[in-house]
């Protein structure tokens, strides 16, 4: 693996069982993505996209082939290992925010921070900063009930950023949400994409995240169909 | 476990309302268990006492024919009153009884009775005995209320008693009514008369004789005298205690609906919770928990429940039951007429041992079903669980 190389993906096949047998949900993926990148795994319902950024996420494990990330291959780990992989290293960015309804945005920020057992003051100020960089500051004792989508989104995102995550997995992150707050969104993640060289990578079939992302890796019924710098 | 404790808090104080309904109706079956056992405690207490204090004493020393459940053992159940006891008795340490069958007939009706002789200096048990003392009349007799009652009979009314001596010859006199006494003991007031010991061996030709010996509070040394049988305090009591264990024991009944009702709120509320928040699940394992800690954090959240309610309960409890025990309940002609050694009033015993007991009880079963339902979530893929999907 090359020093920048944080995912190496080989071979990389994933079934489900059907009632009338098996599904493939990926089919033979080849793939190196590396450090700082702003990638987006691209394609229609069904090819695939999350199921791939789920195994990278080692909330999955791979059917047939080989996923290293961040030097770790998913399919060794055991329970406790995904965890602390996912736990220090990975964060995640859902659609739907997954945001804890009863904990307000500075304790959905902190839960992570929780998890690694830093102390109250760490926690406080990794916490003001990462809502700081999400310019959310005025919202910290508001609950997830009482936000629009692009601050529930925002609020995600700084979950996933505050414990400064080397990887980025971010599944459709704008399809809840209007184009004006899919930039706003967007930009912020380039930003921080810039700014803290985390790696990016999205699965998405929004023409607005694609025409943010730096490589686009196009899925077509498990398979790579196309991989592409994009220039931007 | 900390971070686990501080998000199950979290969690549980989140879910509003859902949590306050269980832990009130948690908190009521704490409430309901305690104070029913404290109750029990309290009856038994008060009935050991009043049975010691009214017609068992410490023990007893029974003429080896006697048995209370068979009065015709009473023809031959008499003897001479040991001579190593006179000492105590004079001190009034033992209360000698003699027992025997009779009749009455107030107001013209037919009454078997017993009748019972103990000595007017007595100290033994709380019979009014020194009544004896203040009468000049020829066979004075005191009555409970009960049997004074069920017979019509007021202090001052004389009757026709009739009984048969020691050769069987039957005799007969007019008693006259001395004293109504008032006992929780239905043993020594319903069908039975007390006159004073030495009219009674008198009466019946048995001089120097009782029956039974009441002891008071001294060590008998295990000396039983010969033709006499110890019986200790235990075996005197043992019917109060069976039926104490008997209520105890329907008691059960009772605190096995409160806790299902309970627990079913719990149960519910849970399986409800995972089926809710499949998404939390799914999002706490994406941010590094491990499945097993999940459950672990689902479990805590429902066996916080009954330490809300333990709270709660001793919040609005604590006044509650301590109200009682110093007020004491009323159970006025209730159990009484059925014979069962009952107070007018029982003041319920609350011990730590009660509390404790109860609290871990019900600690133990909530996070038994806390659990049951949580063991789903280790089964659950976290992928399905991060889109809510049904499993």
């Amino acid at each position: 693996m090359e020093n920048s190389t944080l995912i190496s993906i080989e071979s990389l096949k994933k079934h489900f069982p059907t009632s009338g047998g098996r599904f493939t949900a990926l089919n033979g993926i080849d793939l190196k993505i590396g450090k700082a990148e702003f990638t987006g795994v691209v394609g229609p319902s069904g090819s695939g996209k999350t199921t791939l950024l789920n195994i990278i996420g080692s909330l999955d494990s791979p059917s047939e082939g080989r996923a290293m990330v961040l030097g770790l291959s998913i399919s060794d780990l055991n329970v406790k290992q995904a965890a602390l992989l996912r736990r220090t290293r990975l964060g995640f960015i859902f659609q739907s925010y997954n945001l804890l309804p009863v904990y307000t945005v500075f304790e959905n920020v902190e839960l992570p921070l929780l998890l690694l057992k830093l102390n109250e003051s760490q926690r406080r100020k990794m916490v003001m900063d990462s809502l700081e960089w999400l310019g959310l500051t005025d919202k910290v004792k508001s609950k997830p009930a009482q936000l629009s989508g692009g601050e529930c989104q925002r609020v995600a995102i700084a979950r996933a950023m505050v414990k400064r995550p080397e990887i980025v997995l971010a599944d459709e992150p704008t399809a809840n949400l209007d184009a004006a707050n899919s930039h706003n969104i967007l930009k912020t993640m380039v930003r921080l994409n810039s700014e803290f060289q985390t790696t990016f990578i999205f699965a998405t079939h929004d023409d607005k995240v694609i025409s943010y992302l730096k490589r686009k890796i196009s899925l077509v019924d498990g398979k790579v169909e196309k991989d592409e710098i994009t220039g931007n | 476990m900390k971070l686990l404790f501080k998000l199950a808090i979290k969690n549980l104080t989140g879910a509003g309302l859902r949590t306050w309904l269980n832990v009130i109706v948690l908190s009521f079956s704490f409430l309901i268990i305690i104070w029913h056992k404290g109750l029990l405690n309290g009856w038994d207490r008060q009935a050991r006492n009043d049975m010691v204090n009214w017609e068992t004493g410490t023990g007893q020393f029974w003429q080896s024919s006697y048995d209370p459940f068979d009065p015709f053992s009473l023809t031959d159940a008499h003897s001479q009153i040991p001579s190593v006891f006179d000492t105590l008795i004079t001190k009034g340490e033992i209360a000698p009884v003699l027992i025997t069958q009779g009749t009455i007939y107030p107001g013209g009706r037919i009454q078997s009775i017993l009748i019972k002789g103990i000595s007017s200096d007595q100290r033994v048990l709380k019979l009014p005995g020194e009544l004896f003392l203040k009468s000049n009349d020829d066979l004075p007799v005191l009555l409970g209320s009960k049997m004074a009652r069920d017979n019509g009979l007021k202090t001052g009314d004389v009757t026709t008693i009739r009984w048969r001596d020691v050769h069987g010859t039957f005799d007969a006199n007019e008693m006259k009514v001395i004293g109504i006494f008032d006992t929780n003991v239905p043993s020594v007031d319903a069908g039975q008369i007390w006159v004073p010991l030495d009219r009674l061996q008198k009466m019946m030709g048995m001089p120097g004789e009782a029956t039974i010996l009441v002891c008071g509070n001294f060590d008998t040394n295990g000396r039983t005298p010969e033709g006499w049988k110890f019986k200790s305090s235990e075996e005197l009591l043992k019917t109060v205690t069976d039926i104490i264990k008997m209520k105890s024991a329907g008691g059960i009944v009772l605190y096995i609906i409160l806790m299902s009702l309970a627990m079913l709120a719990i149960f519910d509320t849970q399986v409800l919770s995972i089926f809710r928040r499949q998404k939390e699940i799914g999002t706490y394992i994406a941010l590094g928990m491990t499945r097993s800690q999940v459950v672990g954090l689902f479990t805590l959240e429902g066996s916080l429940n009954s330490v809300l309610a333990a709270l709660l309960a001793a919040v609005y409890g604590i006044p509650l039951l301590a109200l009682q025990a110093t007020k004491g309940m009323s159970f006025a002609g209730t159990a009484k007429s059925y014979g069962l050694v009952v107070a007018d009033k029982i003041f319920p015993v609350y011990s730590l041992g009660l509390v404790a007991t109860t609290i871990i009880l019900i600690m133990l079963t909530t996070t038994i079903v806390s659990y049951l339902p949580s063991r789903r979530i280790a089964k659950m893929k976290p992928t399905e669980a991060l889109r809510g999907k049904l499993q």
